[in-house]
């Protein structure tokens, strides 16, 4: 066995480095694939030889994944997993791409190993090499003009001046962060101006999941929460989602805080836990507590006053900030049971991860209590993330905060922030799935 | 090696020196792959392109905390020549270098309260 065969075969036995897109409904079935080992989900393309595209994608964001695809290292392969969503304009831009339907980890780490084995041809390029614009200046040898080396490197112009906090005029960089950045939500695209790593400004961000065909994005999963808007459901069934939605939420803050194995097990216990286990999470709260493992990096980070917040319904949120907005207390069915919304009082991202642990734990108890009781829909339901309704979601009315809340943030506190604020933007277009098949 | 002499092994050493970074240089170029087009190495950013170059001035907030350090590292100078005098001065050399450290700490102090040694 050659050298360059043995080292193939090393290659193809590693974890699979998979980069993942994930489109509407496809979210929590791309997290559990932390869950196995032969997958490797990670931060960059750069770093993966598998681009797993999950659930529906709209169409602007064509553009992105082929720029995506092209930043793999060769041997790179793409991977389209529908969660029963049809296919896209998008995916004319993949005539190589893999559909994968079931054993996902095993597929994909047979992949992987037919691109090491040479048994699979490496992806070609989508994208033209070459420079947005030419690096040359103003010379006749291509030298001079403005910035530090004059002309245009790279292709890129040179940051402008602009402003300092400290009253000194230093460059501020434009930069677009998204829609794939694995510490936002997907869909959210930034764009931001830096200042050094100090951002002076936030355009009010687009949610790219409200303007395409929202029936060709349906994914074989709707929430329990979507479907309360128009039927009857479990309320324990509905409760066990919202402390699964919540664990989920914190087994991603922790993976942000690169927290990789507390992380895995928190999602292990968001897709095991059962009614009435509110036990098993006292010990993580206890966890948490003692070894501030997101203490540190919370406290005091993204603090948003109550004032900002009230009547937006922004549930876990506003609940953290001492707002005690919840449209479960307004519910017979949820005053039978005895429900009281909790309330924190510091309304910082340290606030929001306890508070939705505390959720999370009252959430349990609730589902256990419930018996067989059933919702009455009305229209309006407390999601995971704050009132739902047909008409707007949470992520619709925190959007427009975002702006103010990043302003003269550190990137490092403006992503934890994000973290903490839990935005699904995928949620309006469930909602309106929902609604044309209603209307149908 | 007897017979080339100094000269000659100093020659023989240059040229085998030569040889070997023009060995290595072109093994690398050997083993490498194809070069990278532009858009494998464009900065990823979740899937947008980059704006503008990321060459730029940016204000570096902590050099007044380095500028604060450097000045009170320069101040130990003062204490070895002090050290050496300590035993012979007795209580005296003590009070001085009392005094010392309690003006340094005033102004530490003054540095902390003008937020000097905040990161950002």
């Amino acid at each position: 066995m050659g050298l360059k065969r043995t080292l193939a075969t090393l290659a193809a036995g590693a974890p699979t480095p998979v980069f993942a897109a994930a489109g509407l409904g496809a979210g929590a079935q791309v997290q559990d694939l932390r869950l196995h080992h032969q997958v490797r989900l990670v931060d960059t393309p750069s770093a993966a030889s598998i681009l797993l595209v999950a659930g529906g994608i709209p169409d602007s964001l064509a553009q992105s994944l082929s720029r995506l695809h092209d930043t793999m290292p060769h041997p790179r392969c793409t991977a389209w997993w529908p969660l029963g969503a049809l296919p896209g304009l998008w995916l004319a831009n993949f005539p190589h791409h893999v559909a994968i339907d079931h054993n996902i980890p095993e597929r994909l780490r047979a992949i992987h190993g037919e691109l090491v084995n040479g048994q699979r041809p490496s992806e070609p390029p989508m994208l033209a090499d070459e420079d947005p614009a030419p690096w040359r200046g103003i010379g006749p040898y291509g030298q001079g003009g403005t910035g530090m080396t004059g002309g245009t490197p790279y292709g890129r112009p040179m940051a402008e001046l602009g402003p300092d906090r400290d009253g000194l005029r230093l460059d501020v960089l434009p930069l677009n962060v998204g829609p794939f950045f694995p510490r936002f939500p997907a869909g959210l695209t930034l764009e931001l101006k830096l200042a050094g790593d100090v951002i002076v400004e936030t355009g009010i961000p687009v949610n790219l999941f409200r303007d395409s065909d929202q029936r060709n994005l349906r994914g074989d999963k709707i929430s329990p929460f979507t479907r309360a808007l128009s039927e009857p459901v479990l309320v324990s069934e509905l409760e066990l989602a919202r402390a699964r939605a919540h664990l989920r939420w914190l087994a991603n803050a922790l993976v942000a805080c690169e927290l990789r194995s507390l992380g895995l097990r928190v999602l292990r216990l968001a897709t095991t836990i059962g009614s009435g286990e509110g036990d098993s999470l006292h010990s993580l709260q206890r966890v948490l507590g003692w070894t501030q493992a997101l203490g540190w990096s919370t406290k005091g980070v993204g603090r948003v006053g109550a004032d900002k917040l009230v009547g937006l319904g922004l549930g876990p949120v506003a609940r953290a900030s001492g707002l005690a907005e919840d449209v479960r207390a307004e519910d017979g069915v949820y005053r039978d049971l005895g429900f009281e919304p909790i309330v924190q009082s510091e309304g910082d991202a340290a606030a929001r991860w306890r508070q939705r642990l505390a959720e999370a734990v009252q959430s349990l108890a609730l589902a256990a209590r419930a018996g067989d009781r059933l919702t009455d829909p009305g229209g309006v339901v407390e999601s995971p993330h704050g009132r739902l309704e047909r008409t707007t979601t949470p992520a619709d009315r925190l959007l427009p905060l975002l702006p103010g809340l990043l302003h003269e943030m550190e990137w490092g506190d403006a992503v934890t922030t994000l973290v903490s604020l839990d935005l699904n933007l995928q949620e309006t277009a469930a909602v309106e799935v929902v609604d044309a098949e209603a209307v149908a | 090696m007897i017979l080339l002499g100094p000269l000659g092994v100093a020659l023989v050493v240059f040229v085998a020196a030569i040889l070997a970074a023009l060995l290595l240089r072109f093994s690398g170029d050997l083993s490498r792959g194809p070069a990278l087009t532009i858009p494998e190495r464009a900065p990823f950013a979740g899937g947008e392109e980059p704006l503008m170059h990321a060459w730029n001035r940016y204000h570096a907030r902590y050099y007044v905390m380095a500028l604060i350090f450097l000045a009170f590292d320069m101040e130990m100078v003062y204490m070895y020549p002090w050290a050496v005098v300590f035993v012979r001065e007795g209580g005296v050399a003590m009070v001085e270098m009392g005094m010392f450290i309690i003006v340094l700490l005033l102004g530490v102090l003054y540095a902390w309260r003008e937020r000097a040694f905040a990161w950002a």
